[in-house]
């Protein structure tokens, strides 16, 4: 790694004392690296990169601007720090902007680990080596990668926010697919490297591969449904990016917007951001360097709150939750440590409560038609069963589903004791399966 | 900058490397983002660093650094050469690069005016003007209004004695009209949805845009599509205006044919595709009025470039002809398998990706039609606009497009405004319904700056030319 998080915060600190203006933030996210895709039972690219980004917020009574640069020698600095006060004196001013934040402590958190750092390209390449083996022995297919990652965030501002951290990543996914259209799939996320079992992974997924061969058609309709929880973790990313900010609640383009305390969902569904959990990976303050706090959003079916930052905070009357992304933001803020409160039931208990349905491996290609809904539409990719009477009889050709999320959840009946951390481009996600009594297929792949 | 890369070229052979290529980026970025009469974001951002890519014994290896230094250009490289060593370790067929003409010269996009000469009052002053105007119809209760420049200087060498530089800026803009009451939240957007209307082009594309003068009508609508009523479920004739279209192209011909894909390389993430290499030449794709091309050489395009990333001269060629599957967009590497050398479509997303197969300006070529004969030709149907949502399966053939707008067609004449209209299909029968395209009176060229591929994600600005269209007997108004 190219810099520690002391020297992370030291060279925000530096930023911040460049810029010339009323208040000043800098944001420091330094990355190394390596990322080794495999595809036709080979390695076909195998990359390894280090970044390191400066991000400076200026403020000057109520207006403010943004400059970032990668070059991090002292003039570059100060370049990047007068394009962001050049920015904030021309930008009209924000009525509602309550300034930075002020310093709060903020919990420590060793979530780096160095057997993730170790783990270089031949350590990757044994393991995808590993992975595949699984699949080309049985005459099948593997493709997907194995990643590892250190990232260091520091922020600091002129009130004396300065906190760091340090933070570790490594990832795994794999396709298997054969000749007769079945397809697996298996994922792994986790801080440390030193827990990936890649034959156990690649073998998980050509198991599914063989047998979900030949699959078949399923008429449209509604169906109960038994859903894996890489596919309820794509359903939670959905939740949070159009529902669960503070700006779409006030701004009326949140499910949540009108509907606070009132039950929108089984009680058996509870969700919640939780930096904090142990389960958690990730950092534990927000990009305004605030403390990330534990959110209920759904708590037993009942909505209630959004998540927040500074700005959302000040104008909605809601405490700081420490959800900011990197400024500026027109997002909002995001809950990105998402939790799913546990069932009872092992998988093998929600699949026998089931008399006819479909189980669903993972969703593939998920988009939004409607906010206010959370209706969307995709399909189900890479493993997906008929279930009849509490068992899985046949594989089925992909689904496309076109379904109110927030309905969905309103007709859960029962979740996993287990649950599993899932990856995503927005985050990690810790959720089980799920038992839905009625979901909504609108067609099928030919 | 070329001494650099020669630094890094030479540390990669002397490592080991058969062959071995380097991109220095330098590039910047401005973006503007109003809301509701509030300035959310001004934003400039730099980003400079080298790439070193390094085949040895077949298989490939990359790494990248910030740094541009020849010492840390020498280290990337060695690491490049490392990392194919161990790519080796797990390796199938050697990659081959067949022969290419080393890529010598200078190449710059079209501009007239340097946006990022344009002082910061002037761009702020626009999109508040269109921000009001939007806000002067009452119903409308949120309000956005974007602009976006990119400014990109790119040198590239190999270890075959290719030697290139070239300048890209491209300008982006527009507004977008949020209505909200209870539960009901309707979006309107202008020149398209999803960041606006880009091109490769300075400040002059940004006035011709006219936010403002577009804004009342932008407004207008998403005030009426309030208590527009959602399309009944069924199967009708629609015609789908030319932004819809483009993004229609995108996903239902641009990436089922990038030929990594239909080899498998990209099948873990985003997919294969449900084109296969023999497919060539024998696919009935659509109908005999379906042909669509890949063509890096349209000026202004999004798409278009000197050079690719491997250092193949950009060219034009037929994807689909008259509804036949006629070509494949291909790289050095994969051209062969379809007996082929490469139409020049390998672009990476900055200095820290390597290259992939990537969509240059994928077009629906223009047919013949006036956009009212092609209205009064359709006894019943639907018209749609401007893309809200899009979802494809991993072989590129269920798909599901949402739009922001419609209007009923009855006995030749556009009836009722429709909210939210959706419409589902299967690809070549869905190409196999298209009856009629508009003219070239009535084609332009849609920028996208957001197409998602690879792993680390990559993020491309491509582009498609396409005019409106018609497909009959499509479902539509799906789960409502």
């Amino acid at each position: 790694m190219t810099m520690t998080p002391e020297q992370a915060r030291e060279l925000a600190r530096l930023a911040v004392s460049m810029t010339d203006a009323d208040q000043a933030e800098a944001l420091v996210a330094a990355e190394s690296s390596a990322l080794t895709r495999f595809a036709n039972n080979r390695i076909n690219q195998n990359v390894a990169e280090e970044n390191a980004l400066v991000n400076i917020r200026a403020v000057i009574g109520k207006r403010v601007g943004v400059a970032s640069t990668n070059r991090l020698d002292d003039a570059s600095l100060r370049v990047t720090a007068e394009a962001a006060v050049a920015a904030a004196r021309i930008a009209p001013e924000d009525p509602a902007f309550p300034g930075l934040p002020g310093p709060e402590a903020v919990r420590d958190a060793d979530r780096a680990v160095q057997a993730t750092r170790d783990f270089d390209a031949t350590a990757r390449a044994e393991a995808v080596g590993s992975i595949v083996a699984q699949s080309s022995s049985r005459g099948l297919i593997a493709a997907g990668k194995v990643r590892t990652a250190e990232q260091v965030i520091a922020v600091a501002n002129s009130l004396g926010v300065d906190v760091g951290q340090a933070i570790t990543s490594a990832q795994a996914t794999v396709l298997s697919m054969g000749a007769q259209s079945g397809s697996g799939w298996a994922s792994f996320l986790d801080a440390d490297a030193g827990k990936l079992a890649p034959e156990a992974l690649g073998a998980e997924a050509a198991d599914l591969a063989e047998r979900s061969a030949n699959p078949g058609s399923l008429d449209p309709g509604e169906y109960t449904v038994v859903l894996a929880p890489e596919a309820v973790a794509d359903i939670m990313d959905f939740l949070a990016y159009v529902g669960f900010s503070a700006k779409a609640y006030d701004e009326g383009r949140s499910f949540l917007s009108n509907h606070l305390e009132e039950g929108l969902m089984s009680e058996q569904v509870g969700i919640f951001d939780d930096a904090l959990s142990e389960h958690a990976m990730g950092l534990t303050f927000d990009y305004e360097g605030q403390p990330k706090r534990t959110v209920p959003m759904i708590d037993y079916g009942v909505a209630q709150m959004p998540v927040t930052d500074s700005y959302w905070a000040a104008k909605t009357g809601w405490r700081n939750t420490g959800h900011a992304l990197p400024a500026p933001n027109p997002y909002g803020p995001m809950p990105l440590n998402i939790e799913m409160m546990a069932g009872e039931a092992t998988i093998d208990e929600l699949l026998g409560s089931v008399k006819r349905g479909v189980y669903v491996t993972r969703f593939h290609y998920v988009n939004v038609e409607d906010p206010i809904s959370v209706l969307l539409t995709g399909m189900t990719r890479d493993g997906t069963f008929m279930i009849e009477d509490g068992r899985l009889t046949r594989p089925l050709r992909n689904l496309r589903f076109t379904q109110s999320a927030v309905k969905a959840l309103y007709w859960c009946e029962g979740a996993t004791k287990e649950r599993r951390f899932v990856g995503t481009e927005e985050g990690a996600s810790y959720v089980p399966g799920l038992l839905i009594s009625k979901f909504n297929f609108t067609g099928q792949t030919t | 900058m070329h001494d650099i890369i020669a630094a890094a070229l030479n540390a990669a052979q002397l490592a080991g490397a058969s062959y071995a290529d380097a991109r220095i980026v330098d590039s910047s970025r401005e973006e503007i983002q109003v809301a509701s009469g509030i300035v959310e974001g001004v934003e400039h951002s730099d980003s400079f660093g080298i790439g070193v890519r390094a085949l040895v014994a077949g298989a490939w290896g990359f790494s990248a650094t910030r740094i541009v230094t020849a010492e840390e250009a020498v280290k990337v490289a060695r690491e490049a050469v490392a990392i194919a060593k161990a790519s080796a370790l797990v390796s199938g067929p050697p990659a081959i690069l067949p022969p290419l003409e080393p890529a010598r010269g200078e190449w710059s996009g079209p501009i007239e005016i340097d946006p990022f000469t344009v002082p910061l009052e002037d761009k702020l002053a626009l999109l508040l003007a269109a921000d009001e105007t939007l806000r002067a119809e009452p119903k409308v209760t949120l309000t956005k209004a974007n602009m976006g420049f990119h400014r990109e200087h790119k040198w590239f060498g190999s270890t075959e004695g290719a030697r290139t530089e070239q300048r890209f800026v491209e300008s982006g803009a527009g507004i977008v009209a949020i209505a909200v009451e209870g539960d009901e939240v309707v979006t309107r957007s202008y020149p398209n949805s999803h960041g606006g209307g880009w091109e490769q082009a300075g400040w002059e594309y940004i006035a011709r845009l006219d936010l403002v003068g577009n804004a009342p009508r932008i407004a207008e609508q998403a005030a009426q599509l309030l208590t527009a009523p959602y399309v009944a479920e069924g199967t009708r004739d629609v015609i789908i205006d030319a932004g819809q279209v483009a993004l229609q192209v995108h996903e239902s011909v641009g990436h089922p044919t990038e030929l990594d894909r239909v080899l498998g390389e990209e099948a873990a993430f985003a997919g294969t595709s449900f084109v296969g290499l023999d497919d060539v030449g024998s696919l009935v794709y659509g109908s005999d009025i379906v042909s669509v091309t890949s063509d890096a050489t349209i000026p202004g395009s999004l798409g278009s470039f000197g050079w690719d990333d491997e250092g193949v001269a950009a060219q034009r060629d037929f994807l689909v002809k008259d509804g036949m599957l006629a070509g494949l967009q291909t790289s050095r590497e994969t051209a062969a398998a379809i007996g082929r050398t490469s139409n020049g479509c390998m672009r990476a997303d900055g200095w820290n990706r390597i290259p992939l197969i990537r969509m240059t300006t994928v077009s629906l070529e223009p047919g013949t039609w006036a956009f009212d004969d092609l209205i009064a030709d359709t006894e019943g149907g639907l018209y749609i606009e401007t893309n809200n949502s899009w979802s494809i399966d991993d072989k590129r053939l269920n798909f599901q497009f949402a739009c922001e707008i419609g209007w009923e067609i009855e006995n030749g004449k556009l009836g009722r405004m429709v909210k939210s209209p959706n419409y589902t299909g299967i690809t070549p029968e869905f190409w196999a319904s298209c009856d009629a395209i508009c003219s070239r009176d009535y084609w332009s060229v849609w920028g996208l700056p957001n197409c998602g591929k690879g792993e680390p994600m990559q993020v491309a600005h491509v582009a498609h030319g396409a005019a409106p269209a018609r497909f009959r007997n499509v479902k539509v108004g799906v789960g409502r």
